[in-house]
């Protein structure tokens, strides 16, 4: 029943014995990578979807005026990657400032987990949503994105300027590059298989 | 009229579905021949149907069709209801993250890489 007068393009159809997705979160400051990593990973072209959001309006610090309730778009950058004929996972882009959070709840549920992307050049951008994946209990990693004038942090201080519990992996990424942002995510899963097969043997 | 409207307007002004499991990542495909009349459902519910031929996710439908995921989940939750759609829900989480589950994700990942 396609309709004649439809302008859309094909979609990217997931092959049809796929029965399950599951999802990882990239979240982080504006401008920290996230989209990049994701397209890094993704199998098909970045998508955007948006979400509408109603937000008390003294905490919105670009409409003013407004003292009543107002609702606000949230843009969301997502990928998938088809893993076997059974399963795909989906990597969504999840803006980490703290206005967005009424959007955590029902984007974090069932995730996997989350890689919190740092630019090394203003980590104290992170810590809010740091903050955030801790209270929400989402296991999670931070992955540097090296920027070619990034300071070279040893570990030790990035992991005691981020205050990260000894659990928390920290991995180094260039998000623009399909390679090094795969072994952030395999790191990533590998932390939580290793973790989760911890838990069992408790 | 075919300008624009409202986000919920087309969903009756509900904003949830009347379904709660679905999911950012839930996958749905239009079941085959099961079409209601067409004159039951709204312009947003036909494009749906269109697109979902084949299995794609609750995101990438939102995303293609340039509508809130919202309208959407509340549209999906409304045909999966009519029968019209099926809908693979994601993995339940019947307990907090699976081994083998992380395994299949880790090997399709070293696979792919």
């Amino acid at each position: 029943m396609a309709s004649a007068n439809s302008a859309e393009p094909r979609p990217a159809y997931l092959p049809d014995t796929v029965q399950s997705a599951v999802k990882i979160l990239v979240t982080g400051p504006f401008g920290v990578g996230k989209t990049t990593l994701v397209g890094s990973l993704s199998e098909i072209a970045p998508l955007r979807t948006e979400e509408t959001m109603t937000v008390a309006g003294t905490d919105v610090d670009d409409l003013t005026g407004r003292p009543d309730k107002t609702t606000t778009t949230v843009a969301l950058d997502f990928g998938r990657i088809t893993l076997n004929s059974r399963l795909a996972l989906y990597l969504f882009g999840t803006p980490g400032q703290q206005r967005f959070w009424p959007l955590w709840e029902d984007l974090s549920r069932g995730a996997l987990g989350a890689i919190a992307l740092v630019d090394a050049r203003r980590i104290e951008e992170s810590f809010d949503v740091l903050g955030q994946l801790e209270e929400q209990r989402i296991p999670f990693a931070v992955a540097v994105n090296t920027f070619p004038d990034s300071p070279d942090h040893p570990e030790d201080e990035l992991r005691a300027a981020l205050d990260l519990l000894p659990e928390v992996p920290i991995l180094r990424c260039d998000a623009r590059d399909r390679r090094a942002s795969y072994d952030v995510l395999i790191d990533f899963v590998d932390h939580l298989h290793s973790t989760a097969v911890l838990e069992l043997q408790r | 009229m075919s300008g624009p409207v409202r986000p919920y307007v087309i969903t009756g002004g509900r904003s949830r579905p009347s379904r709660n499991v679905l999911a950012l990542e839930s996958l749905v495909a239009t079941v085959p021949g099961s079409a209601p009349e067409p004159g039951g459902l709204n312009r947003e519910q036909q494009r749906i149907l269109t697109i979902c031929q084949e299995l794609l996710s609750i995101a990438e439908i939102a995303a293609h069709l340039r509508l809130s995921l919202g309208v959407v989940k509340v549209l999906i939750g409304d045909l999966w209801d009519l029968g019209a759609v099926l809908v693979r829900p994601p993995v339940p989480q019947a307990e907090r993250l699976p081994t083998t589950l992380l395994e299949e994700v880790l090997l399709g990942l070293r696979q792919l890489r």
